[in-house]
């Protein structure tokens, strides 16, 4: 909404005609500062809920945790001091290893077909479809996102279950065995990232839709006049101009799969073994199940690290990939 | 008032010196106060006697007869329960942490066996003073309630909980199913070869959309009783000395108090045991032949479903059951129960649960109050009018219980206890969460693939315990 709502201008200094002598000036400069002042203070009246929030439930958070980092405390015994014991232990511990392992892997899969997916789906949806049906895939697409993932995943559990499952039934009807779906490494990553995807390439679809309503027709047709037709347009036309919306999309689907959390907690508890296990649930088992809530803090520390890593290497080679209009 | 900036003095408006003063009585009000938390929500900090239990509110409302006796009982203590749904007693916990990191802990605690010694450990207040105290009261409970549930609450030599309700690893299985394939009830000794056998039959007689053995992958029920039939566990399990003034006040007499202690612990990890390894082996031919499932982790919510479907031949389950599957249209006869197989022994899993006291509670002799009367025949029929589980009181476990329900055996329930005094509680220490994760993401490796991942699970199971024991709970 706001890009489309035009600048206001800023309030003239001097109300009136400037008279001539000082008197009439003074005054008008006076009453300039006086209505400058409030709606500052206005300002600051509109914005208090927003910076009481962030300050109570995300800054405050942020540096509580890595504050804790250093420090051991179950909840119920006076915390600790320990330095970077917490730190140390983390990176030692061989199940935290797995699973930012996991993690990454899982975000190179996730985010690749997520993107993959959402765009095919986009560039579909704009060229191919008449106006009502455009608006049909948009919400068609989106709907996954709005659902819990909690209820999605449960609801997955039981369409993937081995014996009972409705897709192995579908599987068995041409001939195909049951498959373990979510008791093998294999079987239980695929549908992990399934689900997620599933779930959640509907918000990059409305992106790379909204980017290519952007893309002047102008351009396409100057590429036409030049022979690019098909999948040539696409690659020397729509991709380059659609990068900024690719690097937004990107940058907000990784950020996201680093913290994936709901679909392999409640598909798979991340297993069998640690194969589903990621950053996130090893967090969630540090603090709430083991009550180790030092070591949690580090991972998530360390876990910020890596998502502030990754979002700063994207935002820096943008500037070789991404093409501005 | 004046103050100077860049050399110039400049004037404060009055403006300027009311936010300063609003700023400092905020300031002043925040510093004062001795710590903010979840009981300074008005309405939070009443004086009632707090009660969490893990259900839903239509579980709290269940108990509001027994509340409604109570409060007749003693009028000057007011009773609140607080029902917290969660998926498992590992989820329960976790909630009931959250609220003790709040400020805002209850007074009393429904806790089961899997974190009785947590608890015990960090959270709740022993109760022996009370039992002691009121010996003549409780007399009358503890004749009632076998030996073996009691002491599952013992943690070096104090007692924390009276046992409530419990449920042992017992075998279910579908009369249909057994009719299909030629089978009669199994009997009381009947071994684990001769429960392969049955689930052979049955998948013989279905060769489609049924399962024989159908089981979870978790605490009860899962890989454990099958453990403690081969007279093995996952962790090895002593005893603690002391308790001697419970078991010598009120069991004096009971036939199994030589094997009585002040409670059981799980020190180290035994997963490298051969029998270990051998029970393991056997649950992954069942696999391997398809005649068991691979377990799912925190599988089960559509077990009642399925077995009512008569799609599941046999699944390890407790007392708490039968009014599941009554409600789900199995008639009295359509299903039964029988002891679990024999092996080395034929030792069964139980869990039990009921009230601890928590350390920060503000009136324990209130919630005693409490856990006294919820241990009375008067309350516990109140709350168990279904079998929804079975109760700590022998006595409550007959035929009224179960009429027009099911199983036809329904004395197998209680006789676990009777037959097997050996019989034990869910190997859960103070570390249990993390003990739990421990196991649980083992078992589907060790039972899905070749005797190499097999021995590689159980060397990860190993090293997962030992790390976990380690750790602080």
């Amino acid at each position: 909404m706001s890009t489309t709502t035009p600048h206001r201008e800023r309030p003239k200094r001097a109300a009136g005609p400037a008279a001539p002598g000082v008197a009439p000036a003074r005054n008008a400069t006076k009453l300039g500062a006086k209505s400058r002042h409030s709606q500052r203070w206005l300002a600051w009246i509109f914005l208090a809920p927003t910076i009481l929030g962030m300050g109570l439930f995300t800054l405050i958070p942020i540096v509580a945790s890595v504050v804790l980092a250093f420090f051991r405390w179950d909840i119920i015994s006076a915390p600790t001091f320990v330095g970077f014991d917490n730190f140390s232990e983390v990176v030692q511990d061989p199940t935290v290893r797995v699973s930012f392992l996991n993690t990454i892997m899982f975000v190179v899969v996730a985010v690749s077909l997520q993107l993959g997916l959402a765009l095919a789906l986009a560039i579909m949806v704009q060229e191919k479809m008449p106006a009502w049906l455009r608006v049909f895939f948009r919400s068609a697409f989106f709907f996954p996102l709005i659902l819990s993932a909690a209820s999605v995943s449960i609801f997955m559990r039981y369409l993937f279950n081995e014996q009972f499952g409705v897709v192995n039934w579908f599987l068995s009807l041409v001939g195909i065995p049951a498959v373990p779906w979510l008791t093998t490494p294999g079987g239980s990553a695929a549908v992990v990232i399934l689900v997620y995807v599933w779930q959640n390439f509907g918000f990059s679809f409305l992106l790379f839709i909204g980017g290519l309503a952007s893309i002047p027709v102008e351009t396409y047709e100057a590429a036409a006049i030049d022979g690019a037709t098909g999948w040539r347009k696409h690659l020397h036309v729509t991709l380059p101009l659609l990068s900024p919306t690719t690097l937004v999309a990107s940058v907000m689907a990784i950020i996201s799969a680093l913290q994936v959390f709901d679909q392999p907690y409640v598909l798979t508890r991340g297993g069998p073994g640690d194969s589903t296990r990621t950053a996130v649930m090893v967090i969630f088992e540090s603090a709430f199940q083991r009550l180790e809530f030092g070591q949690a803090s580090a991972i998530g520390v360390l876990l910020t690290l890596i998502i502030m890593a990754i979002t700063a290497a994207q935002f820096r080679l943008s500037k070789r990939f991404v093409f501005y209009q | 008032m004046t103050g100077a900036t860049n050399g110039h003095l400049r004037e404060i408006t009055r403006r300027t010196a009311l936010g300063a003063l609003g700023a400092g009585i905020i300031g002043a009000t925040v510093a004062s106060w001795p710590r903010l938390s979840g009981t300074d929500i008005p309405g939070r900090g009443d004086n009632s006697l707090s009660i969490a239990i893990m259900g839903t509110a239509a579980d709290a409302a269940a108990r509001q007869r027994a509340i409604d006796a109570f409060t007749r009982l003693h009028p000057e203590i007011r009773v609140k329960v607080q029902a917290i749904q969660a998926v498992d007693w590992k989820d329960f916990f976790t909630k009931i942490l959250t609220m003790v990191a709040a400020g805002t802990p209850p007074d009393v605690v429904y806790v089961a066996t899997e974190g009785a010694q947590l608890f015990a450990e960090k959270l709740a207040h022993p109760l022996d003073e009370y039992v002691r105290r009121d010996a003549a009261d409780m007399r009358e409970f503890f004749d009632d309630v076998h030996p073996s549930l009691v002491e599952a609450f013992m943690y070096k030599g104090s007692l924390y909980q009276l046992p409530m309700d419990w449920n042992a690893a017992n075998m279910y299985y579908n009369t249909t199913a057994f009719a299909q394939a030629g089978l009669e009830r199994p009997a009381d000794d009947w071994t684990h070869m001769d429960f392969r056998n049955s689930l052979a039959a049955m998948r013989k007689a279905r060769t489609s959309d049924f399962t024989p053995y159908y089981w979870t992958n978790r605490l009860f029920g899962g890989v454990v009783p099958w453990l403690y039939a081969n007279d093995t566990s996952f962790l090895k399990e002593t005893r603690s000395a002391g308790g001697e003034w419970l078991w010598d006040g009120f069991y004096a007499n009971d036939p199994s108090r030589s094997l009585r202690s002040g409670g059981y612990q799980w020190l180290e990890p035994n997963a490298n045991d051969d029998r270990v390894f051998e029970s393991f082996d056997y649950l992954r031919g069942l696999v391997k032949d398809g005649l068991g499932v691979r377990p799912e982790e925190g599988g089960g919510s559509s077990l009642v479903g399925l077995f009512a479907s008569n799609r599941i031949g046999t699944t390890p389950a407790g007392g708490y059951w039968v009014q599941g599957l009554h409600e789900a249209g199995m008639g009295a006869n359509d299903f039964d129960v029988q002891f679990f197989p024999r092996w080395k022994t034929q030792r069964h899993q139980f869990g039990t649960a009921g009230y601890a006291i928590m350390k920060t509670a503000k009136d324990k002799d209130a919630a005693w109050e409490w856990i006294k009367f919820s241990s009375s025949r008067e309350a516990m029929e109140l709350i168990f009018p279904n079998p929804i589980t079975t109760p700590a009181r022998r006595s409550m476990v007959n035929e009224q219980l179960y009429a027009g329900k099911g199983p036809a055996h329904w004395k197998v329930f209680y006789d676990t206890l009777d037959r097997f005094p050996t019989t034990g509680p869910i190997p859960a220490p103070p570390q249990q969460a993390a003990v739990e994760t421990a196991l649980m993401k083992n078992v589907s490796l060790a039972v899905s693939g070749d005797e190499r991942q097999l021995k590689q699970a159980l060397a990860s199971m190993q090293r997962d315990l030992e790390l976990a024991l380690r750790r602080q709970s």
